[in-house]
Order: structure tokens, then sequence, then C-alpha cells
């Protein structure tokens, strides 16, 4: 290491100071050195000749009038100006008077003088991607100002007077002759005290003479209007494009043609004169809060049931298979469900939906089966009448009455059907296909084609009596 | 023919109240004869008239024939069924034969008791909700539950239903 310690240095200025190299101010022979001393001598490497200088000239600042104060102001006075007074007013009217305040809090926070130093274009990851201040809208870039005021808030539609008056505003603007609505009215050739009487109750000789002065006056105003025209008719009145612009753009409602930057429409008001009273709210307040979705709406006028009646009915889920439609674009697969639906006291129904939403298609289903709830026959209130067969495609269920506590010795969808249609007692055997949908399909048909006795002792003139209603009082079970 | 003709007998019923037929004719036998007034008891058809190879008029119908039997006619006599609708359905739905020539049913009384009860008794099906059976007997040809009543057994000829 070449680097001397201070010791070391130390030492060896005291060695160097005998030599003759630079003459002290004043010779103490001992070791205080007041020479310079530079490392490099000490180096291997050569010497420079001179002060390092480097390859490519730069240009000082002072030499390009930037380090001169005049200039630098000049500078700043010329690209960084203060808001002028007629700026800040114009501010005043685009922004709020906090937010005027922030911006000159901005603008005091920052001397213009080191922008005009300090300031340089970013290169930085995080700089916005274009140089701009956001003074202007680049409609590529920024989405659209919206500068207009929002819409009135009490703004309605004219009514006819309204709309009169407006009509005559505009067409006042395209003046020719007088002035609308500067004529006299018949009101005006009456006598004072008739001036606010109707005109039904004008004495006849009154009316008469006002009629008559009235018809003059408006003679006299068309032959002197018409001689006006006849002086400068230069055609002041509106033009094509002034109609088809008042159609157009005119407002029709009461907030001075005022024009916003929403589309949304007005609102409108709670009872709108001919549609009060025909939409009614989905609500009812018959449900107690169990249907404000309006789901069991429909159901509940086809049935007549209420919400309550309909939400107590047994259904239950008896076959889930998913199906498809093959189309070109692939297949379109959903949920086929089918539903039971019944009261527990003799009524059942079956309900079939699709649906890609397995949710929906359980929902249609159930709604579809207590629309299609049937009454089912009964005996005893537990039992079916006799040996009953149905058969849908290739299978066939086959249904037994059986006695009391026999139970419902069944399949489990027909035992969920049993269930919701009350039928406690049964037997049933599905002995060909067992296939869901049809087993399903065939105990329904099965419970809803069972001989009426009655009906057929009626048809062979026989009188029926039920041995188990006559017997100890009818008391068998 | 002896058993044939009933059997014929049962299907041409069952075909005649299946095709709403309110008047039809079967051959004019004794088998045949006895099994239509034991129908005609059961309620199951509403008249029994011998009569000739033309339908007797409806006035005919509430006698048990149109004419006297002679050796004449004998030949050309057919018995004239009155079927019976209630309901807009035929009061006979299904007639189905159980004896048939090659293969004669038979049914002791208490097989018969069990079958009337509901029960099957070997290959004979208990009678099901109002399911009925006629039986030869030397009674005379009678319903299920005349010939329990009577206490006799026989030849099984149909059940109908």
């Amino acid at each position: 290491m070449s680097v001397a310690r201070p010791a070391t240095r130390r030492l060896i200025s005291g060695r160097l100071a005998a030599s003759p190299v630079a003459p002290c101010a004043a010779p103490t022979p001992t070791t205080a050195p007041c020479q310079q001393v530079f490392a490099h001598q000490f180096h291997s490497s050569r010497q420079l000749s001179a002060r390092r200088r480097p390859r490519f000239a730069n240009v000082r600042a002072a030499d390009m009038g930037l380090m001169s104060e005049k200039q630098i102001d000049d500078f700043t006075k010329e690209k960084f100006p203060q808001y002028t007074k007629e700026e800040l007013d114009h501010l005043r009217t685009k922004y709020s008077p906090a937010q005027i305040a922030a911006l000159e809090a901005g603008e005091a926070a920052i001397n213009p003088r080191d922008l005009t130093v300090q300031g340089r274009l970013r290169n930085d990851p995080y700089t916005i991607p274009y140089i701009d201040d956001f003074a202007e809208t680049q409609p590529v870039i920024d989405k659209r100002a919206k500068n207009k005021e929002a819409p009135d808030p009490s703004a309605r539609f004219m009514n006819m007077d309204e709309f009169t008056q407006d009509l005559i505003m505009w067409a006042d603007k395209f003046q020719v002759g007088d002035v609308t609505g500067q004529l006299k009215t018949l009101v005006d050739f009456v006598p004072e005290e008739f001036k606010k009487v109707p005109e039904g109750n004008w004495p006849g000789d009154v009316r008469e003479e006002a009629h008559k002065a009235f018809q003059q006056y408006l003679e006299a105003e068309v032959k002197r209007q018409n001689e006006a025209k006849d002086v400068d008719d230069v055609g002041g009145g509106p033009t094509d494009a002034d109609i088809l612009q008042y159609i157009l753009e005119r407002s029709a409602m009461t907030d001075n043609g005022r024009t916003t930057n929403t589309s949304l429409a007005h609102a409108l008001p709670s009872k709108v004169p001919g549609v009060a009273g025909l939409y009614k709210k989905a609500i009812d307040p018959a449900d107690m809060g169990l249907d404000d979705i309006g789901v069991y709406q429909d159901l509940k006028r086809r049935t007549g049931m209420s919400v309550v009646e309909i939400l107590r009915l047994q259904t239950k889920q008896l076959v889930d298979r998913s199906v498809a439609n093959q189309t070109r674009l692939g297949k379109v697969r959903k949920t086929s469900v089918m539903y039971c639906a019944g009261n527990g006291n003799g009524w059942l129904g079956i309900g079939e939906a699709k649906s890609t939403e397995p949710s929906i298609a359980m929902l249609k289903a159930r709604l579809m089966a207590i629309r299609n709830m049937q009454p089912i026959r009964r005996y005893e209130n537990r039992t079916i009448y006799g040996t009953v067969e149905a058969k849908v495609s290739g299978t066939v269920v086959r249904m037994s009455a059986r006695p009391p506590g026999f139970g419902l010795r069944v399949s489990h969808r027909i035992f969920e059907m049993c269930r919701a249609a009350g039928i406690t007692d049964l037997a049933a055997t599905i002995p060909r296909s067992r296939n869901p949908m049809n087993s399903v399909k065939a105990a329904y048909k099965a419970l809803l084609t069972q001989p009426d006795p009655e009906e057929i002792a009626m048809g062979r003139g026989k009188k029926l009596v039920d041995v188990r209603k006559v017997y100890y009082g009818g008391a068998v079970y | 023919m002896g058993i044939a003709s009933i059997t014929n007998a049962c299907v041409h019923l069952q075909n005649a109240a299946r095709a709403r037929l309110g008047l039809t004719s079967i051959p004019n036998t004794k088998y045949n004869l006895r099994l239509a007034l034991a129908m005609h008891r059961a309620g199951l058809i509403a008249s029994v008239t011998r009569g000739g190879p033309r339908p007797p008029p409806p006035e005919a119908l509430l006698a048990t024939e149109t004419e006297p039997v002679t050796f004449e006619n004998v030949a050309t006599r057919r018995l004239w069924i009155g079927l019976k609708y209630w309901n807009n359905q035929p009061v006979i739905r299904n007639v189905s034969p159980v004896s048939k020539p090659s293969r004669l049913v038979t049914a002791q009384l208490d097989e018969l008791s069990r079958v009337a009860r509901g029960l099957s008794v070997q290959q004979l099906k208990g009678l099901n909700l109002g399911e009925t059976m006629f039986l030869s007997t030397d009674r005379g040809v009678l319903e299920v539950r005349e010939a329990l009543a009577k206490k006799v057994g026989g030849l099984i000829l149909c059940r109908v239903s």
C-alpha cells in the first residue's frame, strides 16, 4: 500500500524538510512542515502533464446566461407567469371557492424561479407518458369534459300557458313588426268597471261597442303592419333551420332550455296523469313479506292459494338429470328436474322443467308441480282403491291397496309421492323397466286412474255397502 | 261347440262395448243364453232378446223373444244383447275368457271363496275392485257371489270388469 499513514507522513515530511524543493516561510529545523506533498509523487505510474480535461468540451451555465439573475427572471416571467385578474375571474366561474383556494395554495407553494432553474423533463419510470399540463382536453386520451350544469331537478314539462309563453319568447327573437303580445285585447275596449268581469256578464250594448271598437283596432293594426312590411321587407322571420332547431332542440321542460352532460332522463313524477294506479307494486301485503321477489304471484293467481298455503305444500325433487342439446356450436347442457308437490291430504302434482341453471330448473319444476296438483282418490284417506296398473313406455307400475298399518312398501320416488299425497298404506311393484322419470309418471298415472266403486255400482244398478263401515259401527281400525 | 262359443261370445261382447255399440248379437246357444242371463242378473248388460238375423225393434227388447222358436227359424235365431253405458263409459270394460277348450279351469268352493276375497289360488288371480267372474255349475251359469251363496264350485268361464 502506497498511502502513508499520518505518523509516517509526518516522518516523511520531516525527512523531506531538508530538501531544497521549496522555501518555507520560516526555516524551522524541527518537524513542522509547511510544504504541499502530493501522494502521486510516490506512485509508480507516470505523472500527468497537466490537470485532466474532459474529452468533450462542456458549456458553462454562466456562458449560456442561465446563471444571470436577470435572464432567469425574464425566462420565468415569460414561461411561468402569474394568473392575471381576468384569468382568476374566469376560473372562479369554473371552480368552487374551495377549489380556487386550493389552486392558489398550489401556485404559492412553488416558486416560479425553481421551475426555471430546477424544472426538468422527467424520465423516471413513473413519468406520465405525455407531456401535458392538463390545460387542454385531448379527445383520444381524456374523457369528455362535463362542463355543463347538472339537470334541474325541479324541472317539469310545461303546461299549455308556459308553452305558449315559451313559443312567443322564441318567436320574438325573429322580430317582424311589433313585438307580439303587445296588441290590445277585447278587454281594453270596455269601461273600467267591466274589465274584471267575464265577457258573458257584460251588458249587451257594452259588448257590442267593445267588439266594434276592437274590430276597428285590429283592421287598423293589420293595415299599419302591412304598410310597415312594404317599406322594409327584409324577411327577418325564422328560417327553416331555425324552426328545425326549435323542434329538435328546444326543451319542453321548465328548465329554460338548459342542456346537461347527462343522458339520464328526468325521473317521472310519482303520479303521472293517466298512468297513476295502472301499475301496482309486486309486493302484496297479504303475503306478509313472504314473497317480496314475486316468485309465487303467478301461481297465486292460477291456483287461488295464498303464499302461506303454497309454502306449506310438501314438495320433493324426484329426478335430476343432465341433458344436452347438440348444436353446430357444441353441446348446450341443461339440467332436467322433476318435482312432486302435494298438500298431504289427497292432492298431488308432478312438474318437470329444464334450465341451464340447476336452481332455476328446480324452481320452475316445483312451481309446475304445484300448478299441476290434482285430487287423488284415497280409500279411508290412507290407501288407494283396489289394484291399479299404469304403463308409460316400458315402465309398468302396479299398485295395490293395503290394510291399515301396512306402511309404504314402495320404491323411494313413489314413497315421496305417496307422502306428498297423504297415502300411508300402499304396495307397489315396478316389474319391468325402472326408468326414474317413467316410473314417476306411471305412478302418477296409476294414482289418477283408480276405479270408483260407487260409479261401478251405479253402472250395474247395484247397491254398494262398504262392510268396513258397517260392522262394529265402522270402528274397525 | 261348448266352451268355444262362450269364449267367442266373451271376446265379442268386449269388442262391442269398446266400439260403443248399443245392441249386438251372439249365437243362439243354451250356454250363451245362460251366460247372457247371468250377466243380465249382474247388471252388466241391459237386455237379452232372442231374435232373427235383423236387430229387433227397440220396443221388442223388453220381451225375451220377438217370435216363438220353430223348426223353420231356429237356425237363424240369435241372441241380441243390449249393452250398458254409464257416464259415457261402457259398463263392461274387460271380458277375458278363463277356460278354453284345450284347458278347462275349475274352482272348488274354498278356492272360489278365496278368489272372491281377492286372494290368488294357483293360476287363478284374485278378483280386483269391480271385477266379477262367471262360472258354470250344476246349478246353471252363476256369478261368483251367487255360486258362493249356493255353495257350489264349477267351471270358470270368464272374468268381467
